[in-house]
């Protein structure tokens, strides 16, 4: 999946330049708390400073400019636990950032016009973060656990509650409410004025829904199998 | 306009993509270097248009059919270099050999606007406003075709088509479409 005009990234490009074409690479420093000073460096530098594997920056990089990672690449990842922090740090800001913003838009939507149409999509929207928030805490008490045992290299007991079909299953409930909000608002819900306020939640839904969107083809395309990869290693003793 | 492009050629797909840049449409040009990667993609139900390399899919075919039959709404269109199986070109929806100038792949695409124009009539039939107003009821397709006097398969149908029409999937959502729609009443939701 590509769009073609953005980069393909590679260890010796600049930072700064990539990000001047696609500013949404600051999630990507921001989920791997890399500073946005970037100065002159080059992908491999910051890397090496900030002690993230390349090869998973590399692969993370290319998904924020619309290149999805060949079969080849992904078995090559080795750096679970740099894969890990990303996924946490993306938690954080769904939870602590994306969602708190959006609520106080549609909280001041709602002053505003206190109709049918906004208190139905209050709700709606409450209940669909309400599910992001559940499959987050099952992630985090459950699947990040799990994989972080098993890189550990710990025996697992073998009544765990991982599923990765459940995992799967979440993700596509959640693309599916996101995307009916963001139809309901364009194309169903008729308000009047207010243009910039609702630009602004729409901006907010739009960089949610593409952060989400990579966040969940990491977690399905590149976790699981890597993990699946060490479930059937033979033990070392 | 969402374009995806299943073609293994860089040389090709970036030829391809100027090409139709110079048509001045907004096209998003996705590219896929094989059928998998096409399948995985997360934005497939936003295409309007596949141009395929058939070589692609030439060993895949019921795997290509069966995604083919999933997105209707997508105009397949087999990107031809030279002479191919015509058993294989048969699956797709149109032709365009690499050979084609750009006033050729404007006509091709043009006759899909007038195609796309037909699909933005969003309004619902009234059978279909009667199987949404069953559905957000909470009514399962059975209890949907007993009451209406339909095939079970009709209310699928129907249910697709409500789906395609309004771009919303979720039950809530639909809900609120009907709401606002004046379909069902406020009451039913809260």
């Amino acid at each position: 999946m590509y769009q073609t005009h953005k980069t393909y990234i590679t260890p010796d490009m600049k930072m700064s330049e990539l990000i001047i074409e696609n500013p949404s690479l600051l999630l990507l420093l921001e989920h791997f708390e890399i500073d946005f000073a970037v100065k002159e460096k080059t992908i491999e530098q910051i890397c090496a400073e900030n002690k993230i594997d390349l090869p998973v920056f590399l692969v993370f990089g290319n998904l924020y400019n619309g290149f999805y990672p060949d079969e080849k690449e992904i078995t090559a990842l080795e750096d679970i636990s740099s894969i890990i922090l990303f996924l946490k740090n993306s938690h954080r800001f769904y939870k602590h950032d994306k969602y708190p913003e959006l609520k106080y838009f549609i909280g001041q939507l709602h002053e505003r016009h206190n109709t049918e149409d906004i208190l139905l999509i209050e709700k709606f929207f409450n209940e669909y973060f309400e599910e992001v928030l559940e499959h987050l805490d099952y992630e985090e008490s459950v699947a990040f656990p799990y994989i972080c045992r098993l890189i550990e290299k710990e025996r697992i007991e073998q009544n765990n509650d991982f599923s990765a079909k459940e995992y799967s299953d979440h993700h596509t409930d959640i693309e599916t409410k996101l995307t009916d909000l963001k139809n309901l608002l364009l194309k169903h819900i008729s308000l009047k004025n207010d243009l910039s306020l609702r630009r602004k939640f729409l901006f907010s839904l739009f960089e949610l829904e593409f952060d989400l969107n990579i966040h969940s083809i990491i977690e399905e395309k590149i976790l699981l199998p890597l993990v699946g990869k060490i479930e059937t290693e033979p033990e070392n003793g | 306009m969402n374009i995806a492009v299943l073609e293994p050629s860089q040389i090709i797909v970036e030829g391809l993509s100027n090409m139709l840049m110079k048509l001045k449409k907004n096209f998003y040009i996705y590219r896929y270097s094989d059928l998998e990667e096409l399948k995985n993609s997360t934005v497939k139900e936003q295409f309007q248009i596949a141009f395929v390399n058939p070589t692609t899919i030439q060993n895949r075919i019921s795997d290509f059919v069966k995604l083919k039959n999933n997105y209707p709404q997508i105009l397949w269109i087999a990107l031809v270099y030279s002479f191919f199986d015509d058993e294989v070109i048969r699956k797709f929806d149109e032709t365009l050999l690499v050979t084609a100038t750009p006033d050729q792949i404007a006509r091709k695409l043009g006759h899909f606007n007038t195609g796309a124009e037909k699909n933005q009539q969003e309004d619902l039939s009234e059978r279909e406003i009667e199987v949404l107003s069953q559905l957000v009821k909470g009514l399962s397709n059975k209890e949907i075709a007993d009451k209406l006097n339909i095939s079970i398969h009709t209310v699928i149908s129907h249910r697709k088509n409500i789906i395609e029409k309004t771009g919303i999937k979720s039950l809530s959502g639909l809900t609120i479409y009907a709401i606002t729609r004046k379909i069902i009443h406020f009451d039913i939701y809260s």
